[in-house]
């Protein structure tokens, strides 16, 4: 794994948001054969529970736009001082231009300011604070604003229930700045891109692109879960295995790297995959269990890139050294070790929907008049 | 562990109320599903270090082919 630290980059702010649209698993006895029994078991061993998902007018740079704007009016930030932009996510409003440059636009953000689109998932967090960590300590860059979010719940099909209760919506903005006495960050990193088709997304790049057929094919498995081409895969069992393999060893080689140990440490905020695999990782890595929340996952479920985020977020206290693990697509991951004191969390509050946004007919209609130079 | 102390665990692994045996077959508990199969392998992974594979479990039959797994 490779191992990196930071001087002079102290992460002030963080805030997360999630969409108003609240799903409760007890609501949803159909996907456990109707069985309240079964419900109550994969509550207990998955840790079932809410989940928050944007609604069809809503995108990823809609609610990071939000997240930041409250935060910056929270901590009485002056946008002007932004001069780093970074964007972490896998599930793009548009295929083209990176949702950075929306959010620059949508933020009010001045020109002189250098924006980055990270494209990945799971890991996505810390790669970025690791990213914007090695851009600032040189002092090159002062004020950077972190959008993180990639609303993996809203794109899966309810017919498939491998999958569907696993995840949920959340966005995050975090603020770090430039300062000579903040304390050195720690990063641990690694991928393993031989195992890049463990989680996938098969159509719809340059390998495969759509065709027509594509939207009308529709596969059932054994158990009657569908997937449709629009949709990811995931084989969960190899999946499962190297994160067994990776997260024990990430959380130990990270708290290595800042010479911590476990009692130094307030909180470990490891990726919410489950509350079964979040378990099996704190049991293998022999930490305390009672300083790595599994809570967050029952609250808000997987909020993929955003999922360490999210744990931050709902920590209703002040954070002093907190390690990040994450991992997942790729595969890829990374930890962090963060001295956190004085930093504003914001938690996580609920993003409202406009209701006046324009429809999917009136967005086409907008497109063919720019094509055909009836708008500018 | 003990056959006794496998068998409780995996009665909580599998959250079943069902008295197992290490005859017990798979495919007769209501509980043996995908989840179980998850929670197997973070049972022996866990509490053995033994990692399993889905066809790992395509191939067990009963309980004690389990335990036989975690070199009980």
């Amino acid at each position: 794994m490779a191992t990196a630290s930071f001087k002079n980059t102290r992460m002030i702010g963080i805030k997360t948001v999630v969409p108003e649209h609240c799903v409760n698993i007890d609501d949803e006895l159909r996907y456990f054969e109707n069985n309240p029994k079964k419900l109550s078991r994969a509550k207990k061993m998955m840790g079932y529970g809410r989940r928050y998902i944007a609604d069809d007018n809503t995108t990823v740079t809609d609610m990071a736009v939000d997240a930041a704007e409250i935060l910056m009016a929270e901590m009485k930030i002056n946008r002007d001082e932004i001069d780093l932009l970074i964007f972490v996510n896998q599930n793009p409003d548009y295929p083209r231009p990176s949702d950075v440059c929306l959010a620059h636009g949508r933020l009010n953000l001045k020109k002189a300011c250098t924006s980055l689109q990270i494209n990945l998932g799971c890991s996505g967090y810390v790669h970025a604070l690791m990213t914007a960590a090695g851009l600032m300590s040189s002092g090159a860059f002062k004020l950077c604003l972190l959008l993180c979010g990639d609303n993996p719940a809203h794109d899966i099909s309810v017919d498939n229930r491998k999958i569907a209760p696993v995840f949920g919506d959340a966005v995050s903005a975090t603020l770090l700045k430039y300062d000579c006495n903040a304390p050195e960050s720690f990063f641990v990193t690694g991928t393993n891109g031989k195992k890049w088709d463990k989680i996938i997304h098969p159509f719809g790049g340059q390998a495969l692109p759509f065709k027509k057929e594509d939207f009308d094919f529709r596969i059932h498995d054994e158990a009657g879960n569908v997937w449709t081409a629009e949709q990811g895969l995931m084989k969960g069992e190899d999946v499962f295995n190297f994160t067994m393999d990776v997260a024990p060893a990430l959380l130990n080689d990270t708290m290595k790297a800042a010479n911590w140990t476990a009692e130094d440490v307030d909180l470990f905020a490891i990726h919410q995959a489950n509350k079964q695999i979040v378990e099996a990782i704190v049991f293998k890595a022999e930490i305390p269990a009672q300083k790595a929340p599994v809570e967050t996952f029952s609250r808000y479920a997987n909020n993929s890139v955003n999922s360490v985020a999210t744990v931050l977020c709902d920590q209703k206290r002040d954070l002093k050294k907190v390690v990040l693990c994450s991992f997942g697509i790729g595969l890829s991951w990374g930890g962090a070790a963060l001295d956190l004191s004085g930093m504003y969390n914001g938690g996580i509050s609920t993003y409202i929907s406009p209701k006046a946004k324009p429809t999917r007919e009136q967005q086409i209609q907008h497109w063919i008049n720019y094509f055909k130079g009836d708008e500018k | 562990m003990t056959n006794e102390e496998f068998l409780t665990e995996m009665q909580d692994v599998l959250q079943t109320e069902e008295e197992l045996s290490m005859d017990t077959v798979l495919d007769d508990l209501d509980e043996w599903d995908s989840l179980s199969v998850m929670a197997t392998m973070a049972f022996l992974e866990k509490s053995f270090g033994i990692k399993t594979t889905m066809k790992d479990y395509h191939e067990m039959k009963t309980i004690g082919d389990i335990a036989k797994k975690a070199g009980l």
